[in-house]
């Protein structure tokens, strides 16, 4: 069942490509079937795991490369299975947005198909060597849907986009490959590893490999000052290029992160961890105030996402370094929580700056206001994605923030009055895009906003729901990932 | 001894015999002949190679010839990417008088290399480099009244006759020392032998090994002669004598210089890591496909250098590198082929002549991308594969900054790969041309991108096979 929801969306691109070339609506349909049955196929996973058991779920194995010892082998726990939900949703909202756009749209399907095959896989993999596998997949179409896809500067973001992410992955894979070699007899698989624990305290292989992970998830993630493609990338991507890489690939990194880094190297964490909680703090503050001096609606979500990332860095850090086990199972919980509701209110927000350049051909805040008069119901799930963001209670952003800033509170009180500094910033960054881009008198060019059609309305109304749903109803989604936390706070 | 498992060399040799005067004779249509009869020849010896793997090793003429795992393993390499070249120039120079006499060179080449793979005596050594060259320079002046083919064959004449000749003089002292020719008495006569003559006559040796596979810096000739050749020549260039150069040195080291006598491993890692940096350093300011290729086929002779230096302490390298050159074959005469394509349609390898190649030739660019992904490293290519091999080797074998280095190197060559890709997909044509796919070409590229793919997704079966070569 796993591997079937991770080949599927490969199988239909597949199918598209041998679909003929003259039928534009044809092709789009059968990419979105295909991206709906993924996302059934993700349901049926999520139906049949068990939250009270720790441990992987829905394990495959098969040998992949015996004489190193790499085996294909997937297996969800609670975390993993939250993102690939998040992942299977957001092909769908994707594969629904780009409905009409018959610009060569056989690529353009194939290429989204084949990077939600990449994702998913990433999130299910249990074995190194497989896991860097498909985070290239993952990655290496985006650099076509930027290329090609993208706007006036698209070629420059593209190649950046490539640069720094493969230099990135090139030193997950150094590290990788030593982790293998320290293990005796040698093996990729990551739960072997985490049990092994080859890596000792002090270590100076460990510093490496520590730093080696670092410097990937961090370009990944990303955070400051490893950030620097990741405007330029967002800017320039199409609307679906830019949800899918603010909602699942930024997720890539902070799942490497707290799912590989921690659990594999606890005590070389132990040691460093001080860097991650200085990043976390550098990344909180600057995305915050970089944002704030946008006047590119785009590319002040871009840089928001530095910020929201930040909140990741800083779980991890405080998963290291609380005293208790039960502050550490805080942190964790808030981080894995602001990473799904993330992808879902910066999902949706993407769509939304979509929608609007669209029809109004401007992504200035100077030139847009009062959309909220020609289109109310669009305005106002925005609104609604807007204050989620900046963690008004009753949406998902809240619960997130709000157990990362408790975990915080209980440990140190700098910490938090930094991260609550950053807070406010935020906070005074959306009310900004609600009051001048959503109220107010329409600007000229704000005349031409009409409300979206039906199917991108649903798009955002679900993505709104789903955040209101984890808003209102967090013991759903924390009752899923408590066991996956318990056990990494307990490593 | 067993004349059956000379049988790849007898097949070569004797196709030799019968190829040059009928090369001479046919005319018209007949030029096709050669060319296929070269086919099955090299299709016969890839099935004798292939079912040689199993045997026990063998040492033939008073040990001067090794018939063991590590040879079968690089001649098949080497005789399915000359197979792959017969095809491409008989696709290339189809109906030209070029045909037959490509066909007769690369048979010559080839017997030239997979002798190399197995000899065990300094004299064959010698002997077989000089064949392996003499018909490589034939094959770069096959476009006769081309200039820039003139003269990267008198070039890479010139280059090939000093390095070699400076080579023989080096194994000369290897005689002076030990008094023998066989590689494994020298290796047990070096023992007592003065360490700086051994190192000097390294040095003298290495110049030979190094032009073969373009270490630096005995490197200069390869962008030069690459640009001057036609595109299938190029391939053949960038795949074979490499092959046969890395089957070559490996045997040396490992049989010659025994212990890391004289330190090789870090003179051979020192010389790895300048020839990638500067190949990949110099492809970053190309502008023409071939020589691009010409200088990413030097940084990857880096990669593999790299390996070679660890292979004595490390058991997984041959394999390695073994895996590599089989991943390294597709992709490069895969590129090579599409740089064959885009020649006869356009006249010209430039980056102009590919810009919005996807547009006017949607297979013919898919297949370049991918190639040009897997000399990148992208999974779940061949190259990716491959270099987590190489890297993996090398990491055991405790050069770790070595490994840094490549990893560097790697990052570096990215920027001019997904350049070329970028030419050829997010900009528009400049030139307006027609580029068929046909029969031929689809035949070719499929069995490239079979490869590429193959060995990416499913590297088991080859890396168990390659554990022959231990």
């Amino acid at each position: 069942m796993l591997s079937l929801t991770i080949f599927l969306p490969l199988a239909t691109a597949l199918v598209v490509l041998i679909l003929p070339r003259s039928r534009p609506f044809l092709i789009r349909w059968v990419a979105l079937a295909g991206a709906l049955l993924a996302f059934t196929a993700a349901l049926g996973l999520l139906t049949g795991f068990d939250a009270a058991r720790p441990g992987l779920q829905w394990r495959a194995t098969l040998p992949w490369i015996p004489p190193v010892n790499a085996a294909y082998d997937v297996g969800v726990n609670g975390f993993s299975l939250a993102l690939i939900l998040l992942t299977a949703w957001l092909l769908v909202t994707v594969m629904v947005y780009v409905l009409r756009n018959d610009d060569r749209p056989k690529g353009h399907a194939a290429l989204f198909l084949l990077m939600a095959t990449g994702l998913l896989g990433v999130f299910a993999a249990q074995d190194l060597l497989l896991f860097y596998l498909f985070f290239e997949v993952g990655l290496v179409p985006m650099y076509f849907i930027i290329g090609l896809w993208g706007h006036e500067d698209r070629r420059y973001a593209a190649m950046k986009f490539f640069l720094y992410t493969r230099a990135a992955s090139l030193a997950i894979l150094l590290s990788f490959l030593a982790l293998y070699l320290l293990m005796e007899p040698h093996t990729f698989s990551l739960p072997t590893i985490i049990e092994a624990q080859p890596l000792a305290q002090g270590s100076t292989a460990g510093g490496w490999i520590m730093l080696g992970m670092l410097l990937g998830f961090g370009v990944k993630l990303p955070t400051v000052p490893l950030h620097n493609w990741l405007p330029d990338a967002h800017v320039e991507a199409p609307t679906e290029g830019s949800v899918m890489l603010a909602g699942i690939q930024l997720k890539m990194g902070a799942y490497g992160l707290l799912a590989i880094m921690l659990p594999t190297m606890p005590r070389v964490m132990l040691e460093y961890a001080w860097l991650l909680l200085a990043l976390a703090l550098i990344s909180l503050v600057y995305g915050a105030l970089a944002a704030l001096a946008q006047q590119d609606l785009k590319r002040l979500i871009a840089y928001t996402s530095i910020n929201h990332m930040g909140y990741i860095m800083l779980a991890a850090a405080l998963a290291v370094l609380a005293p208790t086990a039960s502050v550490q199972a805080l942190a964790l919980n808030g981080g894995i929580y602001q990473i799904i509701s993330h992808g879902l209110l910066t999902g949706g927000m993407f769509f939304a700056v979509g929608v609007i350049q669209d029809q109004t051909g401007t992504r200035e805040m100077g030139r847009l206001s009062g959309l909220s008069r020609q289109a109310t119901v669009f305005s106002l799930l925005t609104g609604v994605l807007v204050f989620g963001s900046l963690g008004l209670p009753g949406l998902s952003g809240f619960i997130g923030e709000f157990q990362l800033l408790g975990a915080a509170v209980s440990w140190n009180f700098g910490v938090a009055g930094v991260t609550l500094a950053a807070l406010v910033i935020t906070t005074g960054l959306y009310l900004r895009i609600v009051i001048s881009v959503l109220w107010g008198e329409p600007h000229a060019q704000a005349a031409a906003m009409r409300e979206p059609e039906g199917r991108k309305l649903a798009i955002l109304g679900s993505l709104t729901i789903l955040s209101l749903l984890l808003g209102i109803l967090p013991s759903w989604l924390l009752g899923i990932i408590r066991e996956t936390t318990r056990g990494l706070a307990a490593g | 001894m067993k004349l059956w498992a000379l049988i790849p060399e007898l097949i070569l040799g004797g196709l030799c015999l019968v190829l040059v005067p009928l090369a001479g004779w046919v005319r018209g249509q007949w030029r096709v002949l050669p060319g296929l009869m070269a086919l099955l020849g090299m299709l016969a010896c890839l099935v004798a190679t292939a079912r040689m793997l199993s045997w026990q090793p063998v040492m033939a003429f008073h040990g001067s010839y090794a018939l063991d795992g590590f040879a079968h393993v690089f001649k098949l390499i080497i005789e399915l990417s000359s197979l792959m070249t017969v095809a491409l120039l008989m696709i290339y120079f189809r109906g030209r008088s070029q045909q037959a006499p490509a066909a007769v060179a690369v048979m010559f080449a080839t017997l030239g290399a997979v002798g190399l793979a197995s000899s065990r005596d300094l004299g064959l050594i010698v002997l077989f480099f000089q064949m392996m060259s003499m018909a490589s320079y034939v094959l770069v002046a096959l476009e006769r009244c081309h200039r820039p083919a003139l003269e990267a064959a008198l070039k890479y004449f010139i280059y090939a006759g000093v390095a070699l000749a400076i080579m023989a003089y080096g194994l000369t002292f290897l005689y002076g020392l030990t008094g023998s020719l066989n590689l494994q008495t020298i290796g047990s006569g070096l023992r007592d032998a003065d360490g700086l003559w051994v190192t000097l006559a390294l040095i003298l040796i290495l110049v030979g090994y190094g032009f073969e596979i373009t270490l630096a810096p005995f490197h200069v000739w390869a962008p030069d002669v690459f640009a001057g050749a036609t595109a299938p020549v190029a391939g053949f260039l960038a795949v074979v004598p490499k092959a046969a150069g890395m089957a070559a040195l490996l045997r040396f080291m490992l049989e010659g210089m025994l212990g890391e006598m004289a330190g090789w491993p870090l003179w051979l890692a020192i010389g790895a890591a300048v020839t990638m940096t500067l190949g990949n350093l110099i492809a970053l300011r190309q502008n023409h496909l071939k020589r691009l290729l010409a200088w990413s086929s030097i940084a990857h002779a880096g990669y593999l250098l790299m390996t070679v230096a660890v292979a004595e302490r490390e058991t997984g390298a041959l394999a390695a590198i073994g895996y590599y050159l089989a991943g390294y074959l597709f992709m490069t005469l895969g590129a090579f082929a599409v740089g064959a394509h885009l020649e006869r349609a356009t006249g010209s390898d430039s980056y102009e002549a590919l810009r919005g190649l996807s547009q006017h030739a949607p297979g013919t660019a898919g297949v370049l991308a991918l190639c040009l992904l897997s000399l990148a490293g992208i999974p779940p290519l061949a190259g990716f594969a491959g270099k987590v091999f190489l890297l993996a080797a090398v990491l055991e074998g405790e050069m770790i900054g070595l490994a840094v280095i490549a990893v560097i190197n790697m990052t570096l060559a990215l920027y001019y790969y997904v350049k070329i890709i970028a030419e050829v997909y997010l900009y528009s044509p400049v030139q307006v041309y027609s580029m068929p796919m046909k029969k031929d070409y689809l035949a070719l590229y499929s069995s490239c991108l079979a490869g590429i793919l193959g060995l990416g997704i499913w590297p088991g079966p080859l890396l168990a096979l390659l554990e022959v070569m231990g």
